[in-house]
């Protein structure tokens, strides 16, 4: 009896492997039905050789033979897989029994099996026909033959044998393949070299032979390796024959990195696809940006598929604390955090229109498709878990000055104004004394100093006190993570439960993020053609905030920045351990140094917490209603529950001032449902012609709604929520809006080398005006698999090329709910000292509003080569994108100063790289993963009159949006120098906008007309990189694993306003250490970037302006990891597999950016105003260890 | 089967097609109002006209910007020199340098439009609803009316040259055409004749403090006096005198405070009350130096402090001096009292704004009907209620000046000064001397502010920018 263990299965491009086998064979068994005529010429693929890739050969049988004949055998491999089968029962002897026993085993081992000692081996032709085909006879060289060599192949992770290997000695024909017990036995000539073993979806090794003639072979499953198929939307594609621009990456690639949400794996790690950690804040979001910036106001944010379910991002459910300006509003806590990374199978990003033209409206941003895993049939239960534990630390802290170069820096700036303006010194001024002391105040106000000219006291006479205040705000903290799942399935059921809990602390004391998830997906097969599924994902995170994307006077007060402000002179606490707030702080300095907050009082006496619930999922059945026609219905259903309490307390003194206890309550809740019949149609004409269809209609809905309460004079501190203080306002809001699509799909092969897929939708979305409310999105492509070409055969660099080209139309729905419809809004008037309601209209109404259009043309080539030692793609994409929704200014005598409308035009273009080579294989195993894209973002129309759209961010007007320039550049005049003599400035042109004295700036005349005015601002750089790339590099030997990830990006710009008062030559705050590089006289220039410092510079050397425009290009060591499995002999007892790692984030980063992270976005919902740095939560470098065990 | 198949399919889709008709995707909002179902009844058009004072209230209007354009700008309030950052544009406004950039121009014109276009569209739309209270409807007429003409008259002495817009706008594209201040004058003055002819005299109950006959008649005489039409502004104001509805009250220091609101001298006044609901006022922060016991920052980037030079131009007993006008603060310095009030947050305080106020009446009506007995007598008047004895008419200086001066004392801090600088024709003169230290002379002082860049730049080529 034979008993039949199961391969892991791992997916695999089969195309990929020796192209030589599709050519047709000969000796074809005689036919047994008659209609299966094979014309000479037909493809057909070898079952031993693509059992793994092709799914009627992967579906799983259950097997119970006895000592039957193979005949019998063979049918009922045929019956049970649902497959035809056609050949001469004459072939097999009668009295040749068989036994196999397996409830779960794949059709292609069992056919594998049953022919395992006969003269056949059997084919599987594109109709899904079981043929037999004569064995070929193994080339016999007798002259050479010299050595018999035996061994057997090992699965390295689970040291369970592999049948079916390919053993052969390179560069020769000899070879054989392992059998069901991983053994082989070959005989070699003398001369041969080197051995090699290669097995689909496992790393193919090469060994030298020298004297050996044992081998024992442990083959590492191949990761890295392409799926066979991909997840497109509404429905699955093979690789090989997919013709749009789709990147993929798998599970394995995600769960290497421990972090707290997906978005952050995915940084660097493919091409086109840019991810920003713009804040280190827990379980905050990562922005993502697919092929660029194609909208100006409308969101960015790529639309995100979970299991088929398009999930929305649901940010107008968060809401600000109603003190905040909304320029610094807290940044989002992520919606998709929600979602357990280890529960996602693999991932796939619709890049190009003809992919994501599927999703019609919402498809411009390009599309993310998540998958989550879900459990295999007739699998025993299998269970992994999988923890890391972690301890974070501030990552990439600013140098700032201490105390002496501060107070240095200080009397610099109050001499130099001092002797600018009032002259103590000459004679002849009227201030002029000659007890001017550099070093103190002696005399000063007697001689008409004012607060700009003294230095304050605690600087003149220093008490030694040099408080390192960013030490004070940024801790250790710690990170764990717990993820445990269950998975299997039986004849006709599949399950995969899986539960995670995480816990991570911030690195500013006081924010964490937790979360509890569960992750469910079932299926059953009610009948032989109707099946039902049910998939959940339910999880409860809650988020603690600390205010920490806000400068010193946000309100609540950013507690980076207010650290980053304070003085080391002063000290942080008063003599009996309170926080100094008051007397003796910064804000008592004198000295005109601007009041500032105590960041340990931000921190402890103001806080806010977010509770987020969501459940979503779907339930789907599908009928079979003919052999090749199924019909789908799938429901979704999206709950998204916020609870958020904001409490500013009682002891916090605002910059000094009086407490102002403050605390708002908020929730929302978001309900979003799905209904979606699709009939999918697949069909085969002749040989030549393959043809998949798909038409479907969907509605989707979304409700909204939220309210929060705020209230204020809190007496003290016992009750911090809204009932401890006078409730003094409140809001509701309830939006809604939906959407009715029609789909249709087409892929088309034609004699596998020419693929076609053209796709149509169809939206009508309550978003847009009554008069245009329905658009269509048509997109095609066109793929030539060249290498199934007979011209293409005899050569051997080459597994696959494939050039391929899209074009088509998305559109981007991301606009306010009621964009077309004008608003009246609630305000209130005061009669008899009684509030009244009074109505405002507050949007002007535009019927005519619609969508905005991207039109995307891609040219690219897929490529595999050295059998799949190079694979990778290469992509060029233009994409233009019209009716730009712009929030135009109009005249203030409408009674509005902005539209929505429809005006203009973005283009987008750029390259894409992606290269994976396995550099080293055998034992000692080096792989390389490359990708590079770049972009370019250039506005080609605005505006009824083409203005440039200037936009006021945190700090004034510093963006311009501008025909020719990418979007949201920063603007201001730039600095070319500084004046070193007066001589200098008498020979500049005039600067209306100052009076400069040496050592200030001196800045470019742009136009030339002899002055610098307002006329002379100009673009000054933009966020937008030019390149991003990554690299990770992996390394295995034995039992030991190694990869590191180096990720960069090139030509970003930051808008460093945290400039303004940390470098600005004024002295009032604390100072970045560049500036002891200041300009200090004619014959002490310093660096010749930082000027002079001067408490009130005649030159308004701090006008918007380049100097505060930083290079914010990097290249980070993003993860190194370490890894060890355990030898099999120390975990056969109670485990499958035992893997430890470690793994360190964020190791080291190359910049020149002087601000703590060169990716900070101030304000990221706002596409015009990107790029600020205003204090933001600091990335942290990770250590972590991790197991990772499977029973 | 091929039923059932033929159900299972059809079944789904007929209920999505019908569930998903057009309907489906036509959402009206349901927490907001909105235009095309708003305006039909009696409480829409009160709740719009509401509005209409809200925008009164709004901190770019008397909450706060017409204190910096219209005060400040003047030679009351002096600057502490040397301002940065956010101060710097405030600085520039009282040194006639501000730019047509500057934010608080910018918001000060929008939304003064933005108040218009309420009472625009309030009176397109109030012709054609049906009102259950027809007089209802005729004294929101009214009101419209009334904050309408006080926005042009604000708009026209602030910029001079303005769009005259009269009517609701329903599209971003729309004809815009520069008047003269002559014309917007000519245009407020008809409609504040209709306005009175629709207003009440008075209001109880929760009515008080809305327009009135009396303030459509007192801003009447103001235009008109504006416009140069002396014997008009007589004639209107004098219909205030003589409505009995007005009286001086007895002490100067009991027209302030929150307790003494909407008093008998009071003729409009905008109501503000503090809380957070957004109908607090922002100028108390901008005249009390030390806040924070009250909640306010204090100081802070506002230079508003009312200079030295204006704490001596009252005579000996002048009521309207230390005590009147101006108080003590902890640390004894002098600041306007006039708005102390409770302020829990910043900007946000019970003080209301008295726009016009019977002395104002007077010494209006003083200045229409000219150097004469009657002239005399009015501006004794409101001298006497100061606690002053001596006669106006023996005072040094003319007539003029005289009465000038007696309208300083009387209402600083009451966003006069810089019209009635302009208006005597001594603004350029008064300024040039004030600014003498800052090397201002006389072709510096300019007697318009500059039209908002932000309303240059969306309206390319239909508005002519004033001398800068």
């Amino acid at each position: 009896m034979k008993t039949v263990t199961l391969i892991r299965v791992i997916p695999v491009l089969v195309v990929l492997m020796a192209v030589s086998s599709i050519a047709p064979a000969q000796g074809f068994t005689q036919k047994q039905t008659a209609e299966s005529t094979m014309p000479e010429m037909a493809t057909y693929y070898s079952v031993k050789e693509y059992s793994k890739s092709i799914q009627e050969l992967r579906n799983t049988i259950s097997l119970n033979l006895e000592n039957v004949p193979i005949t019998n055998a063979l049918i009922q491999i045929a019956q049970k897989a649902e497959l035809e089968i056609a050949f001469d029962s004459k072939s097999f002897n009668e009295d040749d029994l068989i036994s196999i026993e397996n409830n779960a085993i794949s059709v292609g081992d069992a056919l594998e099996l049953v022919l395992i000692d006969t003269g056949f081996e059997s084919v599987i032709t594109l109709r899904g026909e079981i043929l037999l085909k004569e064995k070929q006879p193994e080339s016999v060289e007798v002259a050479d033959l010299d050595i018999d060599i035996s061994g057997r192949v090992t699965d390295a992770e689970t040291n369970e044998p592999i049948m079916g290997v390919t053993v052969f000695v390179v560069g020769t024909q000899t070879g054989t393949n392992t059998d069901s017990d991983g053994r082989f036995t070959l005989t070699i000539p003398d001369d041969s070299e080197t051995l090699a073993f290669s097995f689909i979806g496992y790393v193919r090794q090469e060994i030298t032979i020298g004297d050996q003639t044992e081998f024992d072979i442990q083959l590492a499953t191949d990761i890295a390796l392409l799926d066979d198929v991909v997840v497109v939307g509404y429905g699955v594609q093979r690789r090989t024959e997919v013709t749009g621009a789709v990147s993929s990456i798998r599970a394995e690639a995600i769960q290497g990195t421990p972090v707290s949400s997906f978005e952050n794996a995915l940084q660097g790690r493919l091409a086109g696809v840019n991810v920003a950690e713009s804040t280190g804040e827990p379980g905050s979001a990562p922005q993502i940006t697919i092929r660029g910036v194609g909208s100006i106001s409308a969101g960015n944010e790529p639309l995100y598929v979970i299991d088929g379910v398009p999930i929305s991002q649901n940010s107008n459910l968060q809401q600000n604390v109603g003190s905040q300006n909304s320029n610094f509003s807290a940044t989002l806590v992520n919606p998709l955090a929600t979602l357990n990374p280890n529960d996602i199978e693999s991932i796939e990003v619709l890049k190009d229109a003809s992919a994501a033209a599927i999703y019609g409206s919402r498809g411009s941003n390009g599309v993310i498709l998540i998958t989550t895993k879900r459990g295999r049939r007739e699998s025993a239960p299998m269970i992994n878990f999988r923890s890391y534990v972690g301890v974070n630390s501030a990552f990439n802290t600013p140098e700032l000055m201490n105390a002496e170069e501060l107070i240095a820096y200080t009397k610099d700036s109050r001499n130099n104004t001092y002797l600018r303006q009032q002259d103590p010194t000459n004679p002849n001024s009227a201030f002029f004394n000659p007890q001017y002391n550099p070093d103190t105040n002696a005399g000063r106000e007697a001689s008409g100093a004012t607060g700009n000219h003294l230095i304050p006291e605690a600087y003149v006479n220093w008490d030694g006190t040099d408080t390192d205040w960013l030490d004070l705000v940024l801790d250790t903290s710690i990170l764990q993570n717990y993820d445990m799942n269950v998975s299997g399935g039986g004849e006709n059921f599949t399950y995969f439960v899986g539960g995670g809990f995480m816990d991570q602390t911030g690195i500013i004391d006081g924010s964490a993020f937790n979360r509890y998830s569960l992750n469910t997906n079932l299926t059953a097969d009610i009948s032989e053609r109707f099946q039902v599924g049910l998939g959940l994902n339910a999880a409860f995170t809650t988020h603690d905030r600390k205010s920490a994307n806000a400068p010193y006077f946000g309100n609540p007060p950013g507690i980076i920045y207010s650290a980053l402000t304070q003085s080391p002179v002063v000290s942080p606490f008063n003599a009996d351990g309170t926080y100094r707030q008051l007397e003796g702080s910064h804000n008592d300095l004198g000295g005109a140094t601007t009041t500032t907050n105590h960041p340990l009082a931000v921190r402890d006496f103001i806080d806010e917490r977010v509770n987020n619930n969501r459940v979503f999922g779907n339930i789907f059945g599908t009928y079979q209603l003919m052999d090749n026609l199924q019909f789908k219905s799938l429901l979704g259903y999206d709950i998204d529950n916020y609870q958020r309490s904001f409490y500013q307390g009682t002891q916090f003194f605002y910059r000094g001032g009086a407490p102002r206890p403050y605390a708002e309550s908020s929730s929302a809740q978001g309900f979003n449902w799905l209904w979606e019949n699709t009939m999918n149609y697949q069909t085969t004409l002749g040989e030549d012609h393959r043809l998949n269809a798909i038409v479907g209609f969907t509605a989707q809905k979304q409700n909204d709604e939220r309210n929060r309460v705020i209230a204020q004079n809190f007496p003290d501190d016992q009750v911090k929520t809204v009932n401890g203080g006078q409730i003094t306002g409140g809001d509701q809001l309830i939006e809604e809006w939906s959407l009715v699509s029609y789909l249709a799909r087409i892929n088309y092969v034609f004699k596998d080398r020419y693929l076609l897929t053209g796709t149509i939708r169809s939206d009508r979305s309550s978003r847009f005006g009554p008069n245009n409310q329905t658009g269509v999105f048509p997109s095609g492509s066109l793929g030539w698999l060249m290498t199934n070409e007979s011209f293409m055969q005899d050569q051997t660099i080459f597994n696959e090329i494939k050039p391929r080209v899209s074009y088509g139309v998305t559109g981007n729905f991301l606009i306010p709910n009621y964009g077309s419809i004008g608003l009246i809004s609630s305000s209130n008037y005061v009669f008899s000292d009684q509030l009244v309601s009074a109505a405002v209209p507050s949007t002007l109404g535009n019927a005519a509003l619609t969508w905005e259009t991207t039109h995307q043309f891609n040219i690219g080539l897929d490529y595999a080569m050295l059998e799949d030692r190079i694979y990778g793609s290469f992509d060029y994409y233009v994409s233009k994108t019209t009716d730009l929704l712009l929030e135009v200014n109009i005249p203030a005598v409408t009674g509005f100063t902005r539209a929505l409308t429809n005006i203009g035009e973005v283009e987008n273009s750029g390259f894409e790289i992606q290269v994976t080579s396995r550099n080293m294989v055998g034992e000692f195993q080096w792989s390389t993963d490359f990708n590079f894209s770049t972009n370019k973002n250039e506005v080609l129309a605005l505006g009824p009159e083409g203005d440039a759209i200037l936009v006021p961010g945190a700090a004034g007007v510093r963006h311009i949006t501008e025909i020719g320039s990418p979007i949201g550049s920063y603007y201001g005049h730039r600095v070319i120098g500084i004046f070193n003599t007066q001589e200098e400035i008498n020979n500049a042109p005039v600067d209306r906008l100052g009076t400069p004295t040496p050592g200030d700036f001196q800045f470019e005349d742009v136009n030339g007309d002899g002055v610098i005015d307002n006329n002379d601002r100009t673009l000054i750089g933009d966020y937008h990189p030019d390149y991003a790339w990554g690299i990770t590099n992996r390394f295995n030997y034995k039992n030991v694993d190694f990869s590191f990830f180096f990720q960069g990006v090139e030509g970003r710009d930051v808008l460093n306003l945290t400039s303004r008062h940390l470098r600005n030559g004024e002295a009032n705050f604390s100072s970045y250490a560049i500036v002891n590089n200041r300009w200090r006289s004619p014959s002490d220039p310093g660096n010749g970037i930082d000027p002079k410092a001067e408490r009130a510079s005649g030159g308004n050397n701090n006008r918007p302006s380049s100097y505060q425009v930083e290079d914010g290009s990097y290249i980070k060591l993003k993860t190194i990891s370490l890894g060890y499995t355990l030898p099999q002999q120390l975990i056969s007892n109670f485990a499958r597999n035992v893997r430890l790692y470690a793994t360190v984030t964020n190791v080291a980063i190359w910049t020149d950016y002087i601000g703590f992270n060169p990716e900070v976005n101030l304000s990221q919902s706002s596409g015009l105003t990107p790029g600020e740095d205003y204090g933001a939560y600091p990335l942290s470098r990770a250590f972590q260890v991790g197991i990772d065990i499977s029973f | 089967m091929n039923k059932l198949k033929t159900l299972l399919l059809v079944i789904p889709v007929m209920i999505m097609v019908v569930s998903c008709g057009e309907d489906f995707t036509i959402l009206a909002p349901q927490s907001e109002r909105n235009v095309e179902n708003f305006y039909r009844t009696d409480t829409d058009f009160l709740t719009a006209i509401n509005g209409a004072y809200a925008g009164l209230a709004s901190n770019n209007a008397y909450g706060r910007n017409y204190v910096l354009l219209h005060e400040m700008r003047s030679d009351n309030t002096s600057n502490g020199g040397g301002a940065t950052g956010l101060a710097e544009s405030l600085e520039r406004i009282t040194l006639f340098e501000e730019l047509p950039s500057a934010g608080e121009l910018e918001r000060t014109w929008a939304t003064a439009y933005s108040t218009i276009a309420r009472t625009n569209t309030i009176l397109d739309r109030i012709g054609n609803a049906e009102l259950d209270n027809a007089a209802l409807g005729e004294r929101i007429r009214g009101e419209a009316l009334f904050i309408r003409s006080l926005m042009y008259y604000n708009l026209a002495i602030t910029f001079g040259n303005i769009p005259l817009q009269l009517e609701e706008v329903t599209s971003p594209e729309v004809e815009i055409t520069q008047v003269s201040a002559g014309d917007v004058y000519a245009q407020i003055a008809g409609d504040l004749s209709t306005a009175e002819g629709l207003l009440a005299a008075s209001y109880s109950g929760d009515n008080i403090g809305r327009a009135t006959k009396g303030a459509a008649a007192t801003l009447l005489g103001l235009v008109e006096l504006t416009a140069g039409n002396k014997a008009q502004a007589a004639t209107a104001l004098q219909r205030v005198v003589d409505s009995n509805q007005y009286n001086l009250v007895p002490n100067y220091s009991d027209i302030w405070g929150v307790s003494n609101e909407n008093n008998v001298e009071s003729i409009f006044e905008i109501q503000y009350k503090s809380g957070g609901a957004g109908t607090g006022s922002g100028f108390t922060e901008y005249y009390s130096p030390d806040l924070s016991e009250s909640g306010g920052v204090g100081g802070g980037n506002v230079p508003q402090a009312v200079n030295d030079e204006t704490l001596t131009i009252f005579e000996g007993d002048d009521e309207r001096g230390m005590g009147g006008s101006f108080g003590l603060t902890e640390a004894d310095a002098e600041y306007l009292s006039k708005y102390d009030a409770n302020q829990p947050n910043p900007f946000d305080s019970d003080a209301n704004f008295i726009v016009f106020r019977y002395s104002d009446v007077l010494l209006m009506l003083a200045e229409a009907v000219g150097e004469s007995a009657q002239g005399w007598g009015l501006i004794n008047q409101v001298r006497q209620r100061a606690g002053l004895t001596v006669d106006a008419q023996t005072l040094p200086g003319t007539y003029n000046e005289i009465l000038l001066l007696e309208r300083r004392r009387e209402f600083v801090g009451e966003n006069k000064r810089w019209p009635d600088l302009k208006r005597f024709g001594v603004a350029q003169s008064v300024m040039a001397d004030f600014l003498a230290d800052e090397g201002k002379s006389e072709s510096d002082i300019r007697l318009l502010y500059p039209i908002p860049q932000r309303e240059l730049d969306s309206a390319p080529g239909r508005l002519n920018q004033n001398p800068l």
